[in-house]
């Protein structure tokens, strides 16, 4: 049970773009194009559940007993852009294909706040109690963040075809999408 | 008010020590994996990327000037595949390359279509503006299946800003064109074609069918009738498919195949 009502809230209730506003960036900058979408959000997906899984471990073995709570998030940062960074070379050397099509989103991601959003909510959620729920969380979060930026390419394709008023080219009418897309998934909260 | 007095500083170096291993660890481990999963790469990349013109413009069909600069490498690329490097720039990413480039000549973007309002329509079009929406519909309302929408989804795309839609045909500017090849694949019907920057000539008219259709559907369509063919004297132009097709290393622009058409197809290029 509790993993389903994770899933529901990682996914929908608490979608991370659309309810809790969090990696606006990407959302906008990365959804031009359906593929692109689904490279960053598989990108996201992957960097989230590795995230998850070294910040809950770091903070359970090592801040916890250290006393040292309240650096998290400074270690967490170490951490995701120390890892996001190994990550990038270890795909470069093992698979250049996959390398090719995540390769230029993985560096943007380092400094993504959702991944830090991830690690973070990790602790604080009363559903994450141990390190297995919380790489379940990362994805889930993960699945979250790529549907919400494929339903947003899907949009923004289909806008791009049609005629809108010059003053709403482009940002503008991104942002109205948006701005409806999230009273959408506010419904489920 | 803060005070230095007021900083506990037991906790202060406790903290900065453990940070500082944490940020030793991370950082040894980067180094290590750096040193396990490091990948040769090529320096000619980098170089070949100084002598592009960086609009990473995607016309040459890579991910960008980086993408085409490996692609180089690679040797799945030619130098002549970016249309919007100057001459210069291409001898230079030759001699990076190690070969010799060839010089291939100054090209620019026509419209190979006259048709506009002399072509008539299937039908009346209600709906989105542009080429590839109108063209969803049983290939646009154009009774010719090649015939200009007029609709400028070219003039659009175009960086420079060269191509005009006038009297429902798109027309090219050859000052302004930078040949770089957007619009040719922006175009869903692909009726603009390259022509070398020296032409005088063009043919205005895509059409590969009979003369009869042609006459039935458009008053500026080739009919194929071959004037053009057996008034050159030089054997620079060709029915191809029932169209004229120009040989311009032959041309040498005497206009002679332009004054004798019936159909006014072939046009002088307005330099």
């Amino acid at each position: 049970m509790g993993i389903v009502s994770l899933f529901i809230a990682a996914v929908f209730t608490n979608n991370f773009i659309l309810v809790q506003t969090v990696g606006i960036c990407p959302f906008l900058g990365v959804s031009k194009k359906t593929e692109s979408a689904l490279g960053m959000g598989i990108a996201v997906t992957f960097v989230m559940v590795l995230a998850s899984a070294f910040t809950y471990a770091v903070y359970d073995w090592v801040l916890v007993p250290l006393g040292m709570e309240f650096m998290q998030t400074i270690v967490f940062i170490f951490v995701i852009a120390a890892l996001v960074q190994m990550l990038e070379m270890f795909i470069k050397k093992t698979s250049p294909s996959l390398y090719s099509s995540l390769g230029v989103y993985l560096p943007l991601i380092t400094t993504n706040c959702t991944i830090l959003g991830v690690a973070v909510a990790n602790l604080s959620d009363a559903l994450v109690t141990n390190l297995f729920m919380a790489i379940l969380n990362g994805l889930f979060c993960g699945i979250g963040f790529t549907l919400a930026i494929f339903l947003m390419s899907g949009l923004r394709e289909k806008v791009d075809k049609a005629n809108i008023p010059r003053c709403f080219k482009g940002f503008p009418i991104t942002l109205i999408t948006a701005c409806f897309m999230a009273m959408a998934f506010a419904v489920f909260g | 008010m803060f005070c230095f007095q007021d900083i506990n500083w037991g906790t202060f170096g406790w903290t900065l020590g453990v940070m500082l291993i944490i940020a030793l660890v991370l950082g040894g481990l980067i180094i290590l994996v750096s040193k396990f999963f490091s990948v040769e790469k090529d320096t000619r990349v980098d170089e070949i990327v100084e002598h592009l013109p960086k609009a990473n413009c995607g016309a040459c069909g890579h991910p960008g000037c980086e993408g085409f600069a490996q692609a180089l490498v690679n040797g799945t690329a030619d130098v002549d595949d970016c249309k919007v490097s100057s001459k210069e720039q291409k001898i230079e990413i030759a001699n990076i390359l190690g070969k010799s480039f060839s010089g291939g000549e100054e090209t620019v973007a026509v419209v190979a279509c006259n048709g506009g309002n002399n072509c008539q329509d299937k039908y009346a079009y209600q709906g989105y503006g542009n080429c590839q929406a109108q063209v969803m519909l049983s290939g646009g309302r154009k009774a010719c299946p090649v015939g200009c929408m007029g609709a400028g989804s070219c003039a659009d795309i175009c960086p420079s800003a060269a191509i005009k839609v006038k009297e429902g045909v798109a027309v090219v500017d050859p000052d302004l064109c930078i040949s770089c090849g957007l619009c040719m694949q922006t175009c869903p019907k692909k009726i603009i074609k390259r022509i070398p920057k020296s032409a005088k000539i063009y043919v205005a008219c895509s059409t590969q069918c009979k003369g009869k259709e042609v006459m039935a559907a458009c008053k500026a369509g080739c009919i194929a009738c071959g004037i053009c063919e057996r008034t050159c004297k030089y054997g620079a132009i060709h029915l191809v498919n029932n169209v004229p097709v120009i040989d311009y290393s032959k041309c040498v622009g005497c206009k002679e195949c332009m004054n004798k058409c019936p159909r006014k197809v072939i046009k002088e290029r307005n330099a």
